[in-house]
């Protein structure tokens, strides 16, 4: 039985739930992660994907093959995620405190690298778009062309969001690398 | 250059370090999807190839070409007045030709038209 991504979509639109299954299983951790880095938190994280696979499920009779499934997965949950970041009421983030990491070793990991978290400050007070950008270009290992197509933009745009992406975290982390 | 070639190894470093360490919230997320699913959104339109191809109403090729058949043989015989009687034939062509002048003629008393 094909087992690729397209086939199981067109199970999905079928109503076939347990294809729904095999298709969370093999997204909802990347899209967890993705959205984390989006977010910043991981509750938002977890309550985004869900919805986003809900929706996928929901609307799964309307998908036309036009765009990989994993590409649309990700244009719902990046949509989802920026959604709710304008939303959000705005926190300066030393009010907001270190959010609590339930994965296992995730205290050893906050105190393992003083670096890791002057990168994830930097990263954190990047833009929702520049984030996005960030996060689909270096975490997904995406084409600016894909990010465009997820973001619903121009490639030169994208180029835009990374370029000031970049000089934001020049100036924040570029005490580090000198 | 080298300044940002080293920045992207450190974002790309950090980002890929929490890429895999969420297996627990995702087995929460999987959980939560485990619980029945909601009806998905599917207008009758959309869903009617569908519908026809279930209840069979796929169209059997050698039937439709007897049809088309047909068809076909009795535009060509209704054209070519094969299926006219002769005696129809010769009191046809015993009425006036001009058929316009017979239908619009006006009464001779009142002058109405039909």
């Amino acid at each position: 039985m094909d087992d690729s991504d397209e086939a199981l979509m067109a199970r999905v639109a079928r109503g076939d739930e347990a294809a729904f299954r095999e298709l969370s299983r093999r997204h909802v951790p990347a899209m967890l992660a993705l959205a984390r880095r989006i977010l910043g938190n991981s509750a938002d994280a977890e309550d985004v994907t869900q919805e986003a696979m809900l929706r996928v499920w929901t609307n799964a009779p309307r998908w036309r093959p036009l765009a990989a499934v994993r590409t649309w997965i990700t244009r719902v949950v990046v949509n989802l995620c920026l959604d709710r970041k304008r939303r959000a009421p705005w926190v300066a983030l030393e009010a907001a405190g270190e959010i609590a990491d339930p994965s296992p070793g995730a205290e050893h990991g906050i105190e393992s690298s003083q670096l890791d978290r002057q990168v994830a400050a930097a990263v954190a007070k990047l833009p929702a778009r520049q984030r996005t950008a960030v996060a689909l270009t270096y975490n997904e290992g995406m084409s600016n062309a894909q990010v465009a197509e997820i973001l619903d933009t121009s490639v030169s745009a994208v180029e835009t969001l990374l370029v000031r992406a970049r000089q934001s975290l020049r100036q924040a982390l570029g005490h580090l690398i000198e | 250059m080298n300044t940002d070639r080293q920045i992207d190894k450190l974002v790309a470093h950090h980002l890929d370090a929490g890429k895999d360490a969420d297996s627990a919230a995702a087995a929460r997320v999987l959980a939560a999807l485990a619980h029945p699913l909601p009806r998905q959104k599917a207008g009758l339109l959309g869903r009617l190839p569908e519908l026809l191809l279930d209840w069979q109403f796929a169209p059997a090729w050698p039937r439709v070409a007897a049809l088309v058949g047909c068809a076909a043989l009795g535009l060509a015989i209704g054209f070519s007045g094969v299926d006219r009687r002769i005696d129809g034939l010769s009191a046809r062509a015993a009425q006036p030709t001009n058929f316009a002048s017979a239908v619009f003629e006006p009464e001779a008393l009142t002058g109405a038209r039909p």
